[in-house]
């Protein structure tokens, strides 16, 4: 029971990083109707940054993190405005393929300027606490509560503030959105700008619990799909859902049955569940 | 002999000569390269190209039929003559298995559960160690034909190149088949509007099933060739990466045409070799050239040439 009990707290912890990577995608799904595919390759570079600020700079975490943070906001505005918005209104896979293009950039580019080796992000974090047998690494703690309060801000921004309200509305009726007065222009900005933050969230967050090196950003977005499709695309709770219940399967799996082959156990979850529930656990039918 | 007989009997002619025109070996090599991933990006082709379906597990299947053919080889010791045959139809059992639950969903959905499948297929061909030999992989594939006295020898490179020059014609002619068919009309109209293909009563699952199936079949087949010319395989190359190339050959040569995989297929085998000379920059050029092809020719090289000869002819 115990075992159960700890496996399934190790698998809260990267459960939260599958969140924060599906927000990220499901919003921009949700919103605009584009499977990022460069997702994940982001968030190495955010991971990345902070390595290289932190490592190499001797700048202090929390302002390493905030620096990259902001530098990932710019990038996701670019993003949007150079690659996704040129083809906006053409067939859907032509923007899928700027995706993997934009993929092969991004990962060239962490290449190029951070070198090919795998980095761990020093935390100082060490210390381990133990409750009744249960053991959880003071790291393993900050990024289940830094995951959960991300996720805690980024659904008040949506339901309650102005600019939460205007992307809903665009989210729900573009034209209508137009007619209200909303600049449609900007909100694809805003929603790369959020997306890529929180992506850069879970760079940094993968980075100092196990390692970024390169081919990890795939994975992860891979898995952020997952993700997706399991809690159903554009769904906010499906996310969350779809996020912890992938993160813990994924702990038990590797616990209990194999950690090689813990990757396939999760995949075929997700085939199962859309072959019985082809929206999703959360999604509308 | 139509206007489109005569560029067919050049191009068909161009590649009959080319090793003649080749002086540096390494050349002859990525062409026989290209040519197998003609094949691959034909049967991409039908699923992407014709049904508008992206799959991105190709890389995968190709993977299925390389192991395939070179463990019935050593396994149970068939020549590879039958095993390169039959090595396309177990790919194909794989599809249709993979095929039933990724069909049930469209668009985005398909792209994504395509690409676990894909994943799927990498972690068991590294880790099933006893069947697959894992990361080491497996070596001294034997080439079609060796060591029993034939009359042709494989190992010379030249007649490799023609013998998968003739099975790539080949398989060009049969996805032109399929596609100038009832069912490549069907195909086609279920990539302009599904909704309307099932609501005049034709169950659209049977024929994107089978596009996917024998798109995995093109795939195998080009598995299996690789694998008999390189005589090593290993996970590596069955990975996602190489199925994404597979989508890029499509797009870049024009989607939806007979002409755009295989223009696309050399593409993608020549341009990362020409990029070489940038180092680390061959990523992110690579990448570049990708987002403005698609955003300045969205209809591939086949679209842009079409539209020049339309130009210089109207004037």
């Amino acid at each position: 029971m115990i075992e159960i009990l700890q496996q399934i707290i190790n698998g809260l912890a990267i459960g939260g990083v599958y969140v924060l990577i599906a927000l990220g995608l499901t919003i921009v799904f949700g919103i605009l109707g584009i499977a990022h595919f460069a997702h994940g390759s982001v968030s190495m570079f955010g991971g990345y940054l902070t390595f290289f600020l932190v490592a190499q700079q001797g700048l202090p975490l929390t302002l390493a993190i905030a620096i990259a943070l902001v530098v990932g906001m710019v990038l996701g505005v670019l993003i949007e405005l150079l690659a996704y918005r040129p083809v906006r209104n053409a067939n859907h896979i032509n923007a899928f393929i700027v995706a993997l293009g934009l993929t092969m950039m991004v990962e060239g580019f962490n290449l190029q300027f951070f070198g090919a080796e795998q980095v761990v992000i020093p935390t100082g974090a060490t210390r381990v606490f133990n409750f009744g047998g249960l053991t959880l690494p003071e790291l393993r703690l900050y990024v289940i509560l830094g995951a959960a309060a991300l996720i805690v801000a980024m659904t008040i921004f949506v339901e309650k503030t102005k600019t939460g309200q205007a992307i809903r509305a665009v989210a729900e009726n573009r034209d209508a959105a137009i007619l209200m007065g909303i600049n449609v222009q900007m909100i694809p900005m805003i929603v790369f700008a959020i997306s890529t933050a929180l992506g850069v969230a879970a760079g940094v967050m993968v980075g100092s619990l196990f390692a970024i090196a390169p081919g990890v950003g795939e994975g992860l977005v891979v898995k952020g799909f997952a993700v997706l499709i399991l809690g159903g695309l554009g769904s906010i709770p499906g996310a969350v859902v779809g996020g912890i219940v992938l993160g813990v399967t994924e702990a038990l799996a590797a616990g209990f049955i194999s950690s090689a082959y813990k990757d396939v156990i999760a995949f075929v979850v997700m085939i199962g569940v859309l072959l019985f529930r082809p929206q999703g656990l959360m999604g509308r039918a | 002999m139509t206007r489109k007989t005569i560029p067919l009997l050049a191009a068909l002619a161009l590649f009959l000569i080319l090793p003649q025109l080749i002086a540096v070996k390494y050349y002859l090599h990525l062409s026989i390269l290209a040519l197998i991933w003609v094949i691959m990006a034909q049967g991409q082709n039908l699923i992407q190209g014709y049904t508008g379906y992206v799959s991105i597990v190709q890389a995968g299947f190709m993977g299925i039929g390389a192991y395939s053919t070179a463990l019935m080889g050593s396994h149970f010791g068939l020549p590879s003559s039958v095993t390169i045959i039959l090595a396309p139809l177990v790919t194909a059992c794989f599809a249709l298995l993979a095929g039933y639950p990724s069909l049930r969903v469209k668009g985005h959905y398909f792209a994504i559960v395509t690409l676990a499948f894909n994943m799927v297929i990498f972690i068991i061909l590294l880790n099933f160690t006893d069947l697959t030999n894992g990361e080491a992989g497996i070596s001294g594939i034997a080439k079609p034909g060796y060591g029993r006295g034939a009359l042709i020898d494989f190992n010379d490179r030249q007649v490799y190149y023609y013998f998968v020059l003739a099975v790539a014609v080949l398989m060009t002619a049969l996805a032109a088949v399929i596609v100038r068919s009832r069912i490549g009309q069907i195909l086609i109209a279920i990539r302009q509007n599904e909704d309307l293909v099932a609501s005049v009563g034709v169950a659209a699952w049977k024929y994107k099933l089978f596009a996917f199936v024998v798109s995995a079949m093109f795939a195998g087949l080009a598995g299996a060739l690789y694998a008999h010319y390189q005589s090593f395989i290993n996970p590596e190359i069955f990975g996602v990466a190489q199925s994404l190339d597979a989508i890029l050959a499509v797009i870049i040569g024009g989607s939806g045409t007979l002409t755009g995989p295989v223009i696309g297929a050399f593409f993608v085998v020549f341009l990362p070799e020409y990029l070489r000379f940038a180092d680390s920059f061959r990523l992110i050029l690579y990448g570049l050239i990708l987002v403005l092809a698609t955003i300045f020719m969205p209809r591939g090289i086949v679209g842009v040439a079409r539209d020049l000869a339309g130009r210089i002819r109207g004037q």
